[in-house]
């Protein structure tokens, strides 16, 4: 039998293939585009150091562990969840965050379109340091 | 012996829209501002996130945002001979008791109230003669017009976050909009959410009976938005917790997200919470007020807050209550027909059916709390003759889900046992299969609905409780039979498999079960000292430097939520204190 969390990996996997064949992001994004879509992720995330709203900073969010701030109250399922926030990580957890990490507690539908995501993911590469 | 605090120049009493937008104008004016708050302070990251937020039984059941009933409450009757008893738990309304008020926990239907209801008594008797209205009907017109405030309700919608589809942009018939409405300058701020299959179905039953569906505008962002004061809204998410929730998304137009962080970031305001106010005080000719007194709900400690204007911004029954208490204005009194404190409580009425399509799934779980689509072809369209039919006012009827909770929303045919396995059964079988269309109507002025001080029963601060005196009249009974009839044609056309057809309600009003947190009246607006408490800028015509803002300003109310009105008025009100009475301190409106 598999373990709860070996499931949990390989669901992970799995879910990361499915969002690249439908299409992952593209990289080197159009950062001035993704800074009008982050007004999707603003109401909750701030992107200042120290500063969490209803969600995370995403400061320093690249190569940071999911769950990893000390101040800040993640649901269990993120923070063992084992994810590495880099490109393609955040790119598929934007694409559907509970189908990627379920019963994660961010209240967002998800960004279909790859295009949007690549660039949004652009202008938090250089915002977020 | 109560502590004086240092005068400030104005004191606000509840911070929820009203308060919050004055809170915010005022201190960008540079007055110094204390806003005094009964509840607590509350924010999404720590009180609304996902998950605590999705706790039905806490939120609707045990009311947890709103007022607690065992510190101040009313006391109900239908009419002046019965004796009025406590209401010792909420039910029929519910006022909300934290920052951001019931702006927490309100759905967001954020409508234009039209001169249909602020010319009520001019149109009616210009059309039908003055014997059309009832001797007991008081209705009056309310002083201010609709192009007046329409520059403060686009104010309000575009900080509010509304969703919508304009029917009428300055004289132009817009399709798929609310073709009756009055005109705008422009669209809404942001698209109509998207419809559900209810709402949907509803859409095609209306345009096939030949009436107008549009989508209801709702303060749920559509999409992340930010407004014109940089406040950031996410989209909304459908999540089904909206009516009595604050919203987890930041995607709800609620004062704790927009208006309030802004006014607590400027050091001309301050918040006081757990802050009861018990009375405003006035000076010795009774000409002015001076500030107001109130209570420290966590330790009893008393306080007097000196200030150069008293805004009065609790909820609708409470800022009439502390008139009351007060002494501020001359009480009204059925029998004589004299004062204006207290006169024209109104609230609403309305009718529902049931439809059940076996084979379709409504996903009743998931909607905003705007997700509706509504036709006015029986409200603000004049067209619609309300001679032959005997009664003043109308309703809107609407199908959607909104807020459709596991413990709560249980659809089951007519006929089915209230409990046990048959229930059960059916509880299951049908829960999938219903959706409802619900009329939403209007409720005139009477002479004996109204507010006074109850003379036996006292709240925990020793104070006389408020007496509410109401009931449904054969006005009301009269429209609530012409909806029934509406919805009923609406609904069997649709071939529902079962349908719980709509009847009028023609039962005394009573505290349960819930009806509609649409309480006004009581301090109303008007022309002249003699019938109405207030001037058309929310001033008393009594002490010049007090303003009561909210619904409690309503001469009488309508089919529509009252919220719009409500958050136009307060940026009004604040436009006139800013630009004119804090220049000039005095009646703005002569008596």
């Amino acid at each position: 039998m598999m373990t709860d969390l070996a499931m949990r990996g390989r669901m992970l996997l799995w879910t990361v293939a499915l969002v690249t064949a439908a299409g992952a992001a593209r990289a080197g994004g159009d950062a001035a585009r993704g800074e009008k879509l982050y007004e999707d992720c603003a109401a909750c995330h701030s992107i200042e150091r120290g500063v969490n709203g209803v969600g995370p900073t995403l400061y320093g969010i690249f190569g940071r562990k999911a769950g990893g701030l000390d101040d800040y109250r993640y649901s269990p399922a993120l923070k063992r969840s084992g994810i590495i926030w880099t490109e393609g990580t955040l790119d598929t957890f934007i694409a559907d965050s509970q189908a990627t990490v379920p019963a994660n507690r961010m209240p967002y539908a998800g960004m279909p379109n790859a295009a949007d995501r690549g660039d949004l993911i652009a202008y938090l590469q250089k915002a977020s340091k | 012996m109560a502590t004086k605090m240092k005068e400030v120049d104005a004191v606000i009493v509840g911070l929820g829209w009203t308060g919050g937008i004055l809170a915010k104008e005022l201190a960008e004016a540079g007055l110094k501002v204390v806003a005094l708050e009964r509840g607590t302070m509350r924010s999404t990251d720590k009180d609304y996130a996902v998950p605590i937020v999705r706790d039905e039984l806490r939120f609707v059941v045990r009311h947890d945002l709103m007022q607690n009933t065992a510190r101040d409450t009313l006391t109900i009757r239908n009419n002046p001979s019965q004796e009025a008893l406590p209401m010792r738990r909420l039910g029929s309304f519910l006022p909300g008791e934290v920052v951001g008020g019931s702006g927490v926990h309100w759905s967001g239907h954020t409508w234009r109230w039209t001169d249909m209801e602020f010319r009520v008594r001019t149109l009616y008797e210009e059309r039908y003669g003055k014997n059309f209205i009832p001797t007991d009907m008081t209705i009056q017109d309310w002083g201010i017009t609709y192009a007046e405030l329409e520059p403060y309700y686009d104010k309000f919608e575009y900080t509010a976050a509304v969703s919508g589809k304009a029917g009428n942009i300055r004289g132009q018939i817009q399709p798929r909009g609310n073709p009756f409405e009055a005109p705008r300058e422009r669209e809404y701020p942001l698209p109509p959410l998207t419809p559900i299959l209810a709402s949907e179905m509803f859409t095609a039953a209306a345009n096939n009976n030949g009436y107008h569906p549009f989508p209801r505008p709702a303060a749920n962002a559509s999409r992340a938005y930010t407004n014109p004061d940089g406040s950031k809204f996410g989209g909304c998410q459908y999540c089904g917790y909206c009516q009595r929730f604050g919203c987890e998304a930041n995607a709800k137009g609620s004062p704790h997200i927009t208006v309030i962080p802004i006014a607590m970031r400027n050091p001309n305001f301050e918040l006081r919470t757990h802050a009861w106010v018990t009375k405003v005080l006035k000076d010795s000719d009774g000409k002015r007020v001076t500030g107001v007194t109130y209570t420290n709900v966590l330790n009893g400690e008393e306080f007097e807050q000196p200030a150069g204007m008293v805004l009065l911004c609790a909820y609708a029954i409470n800022n009439v209550h502390l008139m009351l208490l007060s002494g501020v204005g001359q009480p009204y009194d059925p029998v004589a027909q004299t004062g204006v404190i207290g006169k024209s409580y109104c609230y609403q009425t309305g009718a529902g059916a049931t439809l059940f399509f076996e084979g379709r799934h409504f996903n009743p779980f998931m909607n905003a709390g705007g997700s509706n689509t509504t036709i006015d072809d029986f409200n603000i369209n004049w067209d619609f003759d309300r001679g032959p039919h005997g009664f003043v006012g109308g309703y809107n009827i609407g199908a959607g889900f909104n807020t459709a909770l596991p413990i709560g929303y249980r659809p089951v045919p007519s006929g089915t046992p209230q409990w046990g396995k048959a229930w059960k059964a059916a509880t299951a079988k049908w829960y999938q299969t219903a959706m409802n269309i619900n009329a939403s109507g209007s409720v005139m002025a009477n002479r004996y609905n109204y507010y006074d001080l109850d003379p036996t029963y006292r709240n925990a601060f020793g104070q006389p409780l408020m007496r509410m005196t109401f009931d449904y009249k054969a006005n009301e009974h009269k429209m609530g039979q012409h909806a029934a009839q509406v919805i009923n044609d609406i609904a069997k056309s649709m071939n529902p498999t079962r349908l719980n057809q709509a009847t009028a309600r023609t039962l005394p009003w009573t505290v349960v079960p819930y009806q509609s947190t649409h309480n006004t009246g009581g301090t109303i607006m008007g022309t002249n000292p003699r019938d109405s408490a207030l001037n058309k800028y929310l001033q008393s015509w009594d002490c010049h430097n007090l303003f009561a803002v909210g619904a409690n300003v309503f001469a009488h109310n309508a089919s529509y939520n009252p919220t719009g009105p409500v958050g136009a008025l307060a940026y009004w009100t604040a436009d006139a204190i800013k630009n004119r009475y804090v220049k000039n301190p005095g009646p703005l409106v002569p008596a």
